[in-house]
């Protein structure tokens, strides 16, 4: 053989040989050791993805004082954006960080891939789970009341955003009920602006809606999912905006886009049902409209009713493959439990804690300058404790969302309803889940 | 060792070198110097191309297989299962003919604007060659996901300078936002196309030139008997190259998914696969990207073959 053809073959049995290497019945974090003790011996150093605004300058409080934990930020895009994608990728590359920031409504997909360390192992965050709203609590634990797969972060509960100098101007009062709400839409209409965007590519905000009047989406049995994406409650919600759609009482602007943000910038949008998060939002996007925003509770299915949705919300998780989750657990449960972090992630990013305490927080009790200091917390306190708790999430909410976004972008275009996209979403969650052996009733 | 050499008759007759200080290269020496000459290339070709394609095989074959609602994924080998579900699936197909329709008008209109510019360049009837020649260039030093972003904003009813344009006609709607990625591939690309065209007309020996205008052939003769049959290979290249960069566009369409209302997730065959690789489904996503390699693979072997056969290089 000559020394060339051995050179290629060489290399090509180096290549079938990497191959092989990484072959799949080598599933990443393949043991399930699940102790959570000091690692002991020296300072260690973790590692912390997170897409929170500023969140750099919260973690160099933790690490002025914890010279032995120190922990490293990366930044990106936000989870649905790209940061998921990222840690699928690096948990099935073996490089995950040691901590990530998991929305709640993608915790049961990162479960089902293998990917989180159960925190319910470890003492110090058992104990804490008092500290924290209780339906936050069954967000992280996922049905088993031991185990917990993050520390819960922040919470989304849900209001009405509005520009109180419209409504005065044009006469209108602040809809109490959505039945006022599409009343108060045509009146929008007739004054030049449209109440709101419907939010076509977001389902998040949708699913949030749908919480709200009762909807759930999923369940899981132990033995089986099941996918109910048309449920009474949720249809009655999807038939409800369709109609604002077809009387074009709202605008369609694709959402998070400079376009979007210009329409609220110049009073095109006078209202956003949106969760507390979005404060940051609309004082970011929309800095001409300082001083003319409040924020009023949800409105209700029924006068006299009090229910409120929740949009979003993030738990620090900890991954499987983490040396250290004992450190990791003490770092994450600084982050979400400690006055210092709760109030530097609120003054920094709007974040409304998840503990009990946290409504207490004198910077959750002041007014707020942009939004003519309106003590706006108390409204999103009210509104948390309002949440319809037991709400479940899907293990693959990725491809729910991407399915019925393509059916809200075609209805919001004019082909087919919000109920076809959530029918087509319907079978398509069902058909991923059993693409990838998830059983599913 | 030694039938190298043998079988390489054109090295053993090389001129001896001079010079008493070096040695008389062994046969030994060439096999090692063949050898350290495509390590670099063999090496990274292995790593980067075979290895990533057998990864993407093999990933393609298994399954995953579990109990209970939270178990623990297994993979088994699967055989053709993952296969099955890619021939079956509808909107992955819809997307492949959608891209063959861009294919067919954007490639024929870019390469034709290509080979104009090429032609404007090479003719010596423009001054400032050396500008234009950068100039139509520039686009394609713009990353793709910038130049995307960039005529979104072009095209956005509300934020385009272009407004008279944008409110008669909704650039981003169904019926058009296909035509309107069309153009930022177009725009990208056609400078990258026109150098290669061009380079190929910078090659052709001046000599024919004088002869045909000896023969009495104008410049446009010239262009149409002379320089562009003479550039076929680097048109067909091109071609080629476009074929396979329309099948696999990811990032300008991605880009405008949240721009635009008409653009779903599985708007191209490739966003299928990232959607897929989001769930995630690698196994799944691997299985459609080998059919995509494939497809691709039969699509420009299609077109050099019919290419060939009408006695074009």
């Amino acid at each position: 053989m000559s020394a060339l053809l051995r050179t290629i073959s060489v290399l090509l049995t180096s290549a079938v040989a990497v191959t092989a290497c990484s072959s799949p019945d080598a599933s990443p974090g393949g043991s399930t050791a699940s102790a959570c003790a000091p690692s002991g011996g020296g300072p260690v150093t973790l590692t912390f993805t997170s897409w929170i605004p500023n969140i750099e300058q919260v973690v160099q409080a933790w690490n002025a004082k914890n010279p032995d934990i120190q922990v490293k930020v990366q930044t990106g895009p936000n989870g649905n954006g790209g940061t998921y994608q990222n840690f699928f990728n690096q948990l099935k590359a073996g490089n995950a960080p040691d901590l990530g920031q998991i929305e709640y409504d993608a915790l049961p997909g990162f479960r089902v891939q293998d990917g989180l360390f159960d925190l319910g192992a470890c003492d110090i965050v058992a104990k804490a789970k008092d500290q924290f709203v209780p339906w936050t609590w069954n967000q992280v634990s996922l049905g088993d009341p031991a185990a917990a797969f993050g520390v819960p972060q922040d919470t989304g509960p849900m209001a009405l955003f509005y520009r109180a100098d419209l409504f005065d101007k044009a006469g209108i009062a602040v809809p109490a009920t959505w039945q006022e709400y599409a009343a108060a839409a045509e009146k929008v209409k007739a004054a030049g602006g449209y109440i709101t965007n419907f939010s076509q590519s977001d389902i998040n905000q949708f699913a949030g809606l749908a919480w709200q009047a009762g909807g759930n989406w999923f369940g899981n049995d132990g033995q089986k999912w099941t996918v109910n994406l048309t449920d009474d409650k949720t249809t009655k919600v999807a038939k409800y905006w369709q109609d604002l759609i077809d009387r074009k009482l709202v605008s369609s602007v694709p959402p998070w886009t400079t376009e979007w943000d210009n329409a609220y910038n110049t009073d095109q949008a006078w209202t956003w049902v949106s969760a507390v998060w979005g404060a940051n939002s609309i004082a970011t996007g929309a800095p001409k409209t300082a001083g003319k925003w409040r924020v009023a509770p949800m409105p209700q299915w029924s006068s006299g009713e009090a229910s409120a949705g929740n949009w979003g919300g993030s738990s620090t998780a900890v991954f499987k493959s983490s040396k250290h989750p004992y450190e990791a657990a003490k770092f994450a449960l600084w982050l979400n439990t400690s006055d210092e972090a709760l109030t530097l992630l609120n003054q920094k990013a709007n974040l409304y804690p998840a503990t009990k305490a946290g409504a207490n927080l004198p910077a959750l009790t002041g007014g707020v300058a942009f939004y003519g200091d309106q003590k706006i917390y108390e409204v999103f306190a009210a509104a948390s404790a309002q949440v319809p708790a037991g709400f479940t999430w899907g293990p693959s909410m990725t491809a729910t969302y991407a399915n019925a976004s393509d059916g809200f972008k075609a209805a919001v275009s004019g082909k087919g309803t919000l109920v076809d996209a959530l029918t087509g979403a319907q079978a398509y969650t069902v058909q991923t889940l059993k693409n990838q052996a998830i059983p599913v009733a | 060792m030694t039938q190298l050499a043998t079988t390489d008759p054109t090295r053993t007759e090389q001129p001896p070198p001079t010079g008493p200080a070096i040695r008389r290269p062994g046969r030994h020496r060439y096999a090692r110097a063949v050898a350290v000459f495509v390590a670099p290339f063999g090496i990274l070709f292995a790593l980067f191309y075979l290895a990533p394609i057998g990864y993407s095989i093999v990933q393609s074959l298994y399954v995953v297989k579990r109990t209970g609602t939270y178990g623990p994924a297994q993979e088994v080998f699967g055989g053709l299962a993952q296969y099955r579900l890619v021939f079956s699936d509808g909107p992955f197909w819809t997307s492949v003919a959608r891209m063959v329709a861009f294919g067919a008008v954007q490639v024929p209109i870019m390469l034709g604007l290509a080979l104009a510019l090429a032609l404007l360049l090479d003719s010596g009837l423009i001054t400032g060659r050396r500008f234009f020649r950068l100039a139509f260039f520039v686009p394609y030093a713009v990353p793709g996901v910038v130049a995307a972003i960039m005529w979104g904003f072009l095209y956005s009813p509300q934020l385009s300078p272009l407004k008279p344009i944008t409110s008669t006609v909704d650039l981003l709607s169904a019926d058009t936002v296909l035509w309107s990625i069309a153009n930022v591939v177009t725009w990208v690309y056609v400078g990258y196309n026109m150098l290669i065209i061009y380079s190929a007309l910078m090659s052709i020996p001046t000599e024919m030139y004088e002869a045909a205008r000896l023969d009495g052939a104008g410049r446009m003769r010239i262009a149409w008997s002379i320089k562009i049959p003479l550039v076929m290979p680097a048109i067909v290249l091109t071609t080629v190259f476009s074929i396979i960069g329309t099948l696999q566009l990811l990032s300008e369409p991605q880009v405008f998914r949240s721009f635009s209302s008409a653009v779903s997730s599985t708007y191209t065959p490739n966003m299928t696969v990232f959607s897929l690789s989001a769930i995630p489904n690698f196994n799944l996503a691997a299985a459609f990207s080998v059919v995509l390699a494939l497809t691709t693979f039969v699509l420009s072997f299609a077109f050099l073959k019919a290419t060939q056969r009408r006695g074009m290089p």
